[in-house]
């Protein structure tokens, strides 16, 4: 959960991302900051992610994207 | 003309009646009917194009599906050491079937969309090389919304593939989905997961729903009789006969043309999203008040909605997710990691959205230009972001202040402006002659010698486009706030909400731009 909240804050430091629960809403990722995002998360937890990952629901919160991370890797 | 003929209310009622009166599980099958006559009706045997894109959709489905099952049985009797070959192997078929059905729709689309663009620039290519070959257009045909149609039903596939939703084994409830009449013409278009369970499924009559959707058809006509088809008017004048024209006249027609587009797009979308709900149906909004943006980007998220979202999700994300296009982030991230480097990668994928935001508008390099235009503006604000950020800061302007807001709402209506421009002209050509014949000729004493009153609109005309324009605007900024109009009215007492519908109805009636002296204009989407 660190290296992602490390991740996050590199999208912008002045969110703090243990508290924002609706990412996509507050507009604070979009689908540009969503799409830099994407191949830091593959490199780091050496997981694939795929268009069919994108779905707002995944990306809401801190807690989401830690989730689907870890589903990514159980399936990998 | 769709949805603003005369028959269409007749439609509309029998369709409704014969909905609700139908068993619940089998009123799907009016839908289908009534969607198939409208259909037939006005693309007669161009219908066939319909029907080939729902018979490729439904059988691609069904192939993904299949190849699926094949999938999750191989898993059980595959050998672990052996299950990433197969995932591979069966990976690589479903991208196979899925290219299959995209080559074949949008083939058959760019056949019918552009080979005669293709042909005209082949010819003029030849004709620089002295070559006498000539390439004959095929004919004209082009089936009612096949450019909404299409996206929708290779979104249905896409989604197959992605495992999103389930392949549908019923054909005649696909045809339905890509060919509901209430939004065939324009959209919006739809997706399989939040359209087809509501067009399957009974609606119950509900009087909250009629109402809701009758003051959306109500809306809907205010802006395409009353606004649209008035504010044509001087923008044919004008924008068809351009060299006669400069000045003030050229400025009043483009400000004019994005008020026509705005309201006949939306008002389009209005009527078929009022008709919907009038069946239990919701629609995915369209528009979302467009001309209060603070920037291009904004704009297009709240301007064609669906379009940018499937272009998002079917073409920005995949792009952007490619293994060349992560590899090429990567390796521009190693070397510049700043913000440039991101600039460049985003910009890559971009491209491709907006090239094809341009051409899904229409065959022509205007169109293109069109697209061009928004990409450029995208990519040179996203450039220099930081520093006017930092600029700002350093002369400490608040950047959300109400006086900036209002600045950034005007930079980016005039920016639209100049797209819409583009967008409306005949030709690129004509598009930059037209935006420099704005800086000469007359400027403000066109309004005072009465030059503006000889351009297709007298006083009347232009009392009634202004007052019509403070209404959207009052709306507009309700709605910003959260109100909900309709919901507001609803609650009012009797005699005050009729009195707000009979004053909706006769200003349809009275000011609407038909009759002797008014010509109705196409819906301008539709011709896409």
């Amino acid at each position: 959960m660190d290296k992602l909240l490390e991740i996050l804050r590199g999208v912008n430091p002045d969110v703090d991302f243990t508290k924002e629960k609706d990412l996509f809403g507050s507009h604070i990722l979009d689908s540009l900051s969503l799409v830099m995002l994407i191949p830091d998360l593959e490199e780091t937890f050496d997981i694939e992610i795929t268009p069919a990952d994108l779905l707002p629901e995944n990306f809401e919160s801190a807690e989401t994207i830690y989730a689907m991370i870890t589903r990514l890797q159980e399936n990998g | 003309m769709y949805y603003f003929s005369y028959a269409y209310p007749i439609f509309l009622g029998l369709t409704a009646i014969a909905y609700f009166i139908t068993p619940m599980k089998k009123r799907w099958g009016v839908l289908l009917a009534a969607s198939l006559s409208f259909y037939l009706y006005y693309a007669r045997f161009l219908t066939v194009f319909l029907l080939f894109t729902s018979l490729t959709i439904y059988l691609c489905a069904i192939w993904i599906d299949k190849i699926d099952a094949c999938a999750a049985l191989a898993k059980e009797y595959i050998p672990r050491e052996k299950r990433a070959e197969y995932k591979n192997k069966f990976l690589w078929q479903k991208k196979a079937v899925v290219t299959l059905l995209v080559l074949l729709n949008f083939g058959v689309l760019a056949v019918l969309k552009y080979s005669g663009v293709a042909s005209d620039s082949m010819n003029a290519f030849l004709q620089l090389f002295h070559v006498q070959a000539h390439f004959h257009p095929l004919p004209m045909l082009l089936p009612l919304g096949i450019s909404f149609y299409t996206l929708q039903a290779v979104s249905y596939v896409v989604d197959v593939y992605r495992g999103k939703i389930k392949a549908n084994r019923n054909f005649a409830q696909v045809l339905l989905f890509v060919c509901f009449f209430a939004q065939i013409v324009e959209g919006p278009i739809g997706r399989y997961d939040h359209l087809a369970p509501q067009l399957y499924e009974g609606h119950r009559f509900n009087w909250q729903n009629f109402t809701y959707g009758m003051q959306l058809i109500l809306w809907g006509l205010f802006k395409e009789i009353v606004i649209a088809d008035r504010a044509n008017m001087l923008v044919s004048r004008v924008m068809d006969h351009y060299t006669k024209y400069s000045g003030a006249a050229v400025g009043l027609a483009t400000l004019l043309y994005t008020l026509q587009l705005y309201a006949d797009f939306s008002g389009c979308i209005d009527v078929a999203a009022g008709s919907a709900q009038i069946l239990g149906i919701h629609l995915t909004p369209n528009f979302q008040r467009p001309f209060f943006s603070r920037s291009v980007n904004e704009f297009w998220r709240r301007w064609h909605i669906t379009l940018g979202a499937w272009l998002r999700d079917y073409v920005f994300y995949p792009v952007s997710l490619s293994k060349p296009l992560v590899q090429f982030s990567r390796f521009i991230r190693r070397k510049n990691s700043s913000h440039l480097g991101k600039w460049i990668t985003a910009g890559s994928a971009l491209l491709f959205v907006w090239v094809g935001m341009g051409i899904w508008h229409g065959a022509g390099w205007k169109y293109l230009a069109y697209g061009m235009y928004y990409y450029l503006l995208m990519m040179l604000g996203m450039l220099f972001e930081p520093a006017i950020a930092k600029a700002c800061k350093a002369i400490h302007l608040n950047r959300e202040a109400v006086p900036f807001h209002l600045f950034q709402i005007l930079r980016t209506f005039v920016l639209v402006n100049i797209g819409m421009l583009l967008f409306r002209a005949n030709s690129l050509q004509s598009a930059v002659s037209m935006f420099f014949s704005i800086f000469r000729g007359t400027g403000a004493s066109a309004i005072t010698n009465g030059s503006l009153l000889r351009l297709g609109l007298d006083a009347k005309d232009f009392a009634v486009l202004a007052f019509s324009v403070l209404i959207l605007l009052a709306v507009g900024l309700m709605q910003e706030k959260g109100v909900s109009l309709r919901r507001t009215v609803g609650e009012w007492p009797l005699p005050a909400r009729w009195a707000v519908y009979f004053a909706g109805i006769f200003a349809v009636i009275i000011f609407g731009a038909y009759g002797t002296g008014y010509a109705p204009a196409a819906l301008i989407y539709a011709g896409f």
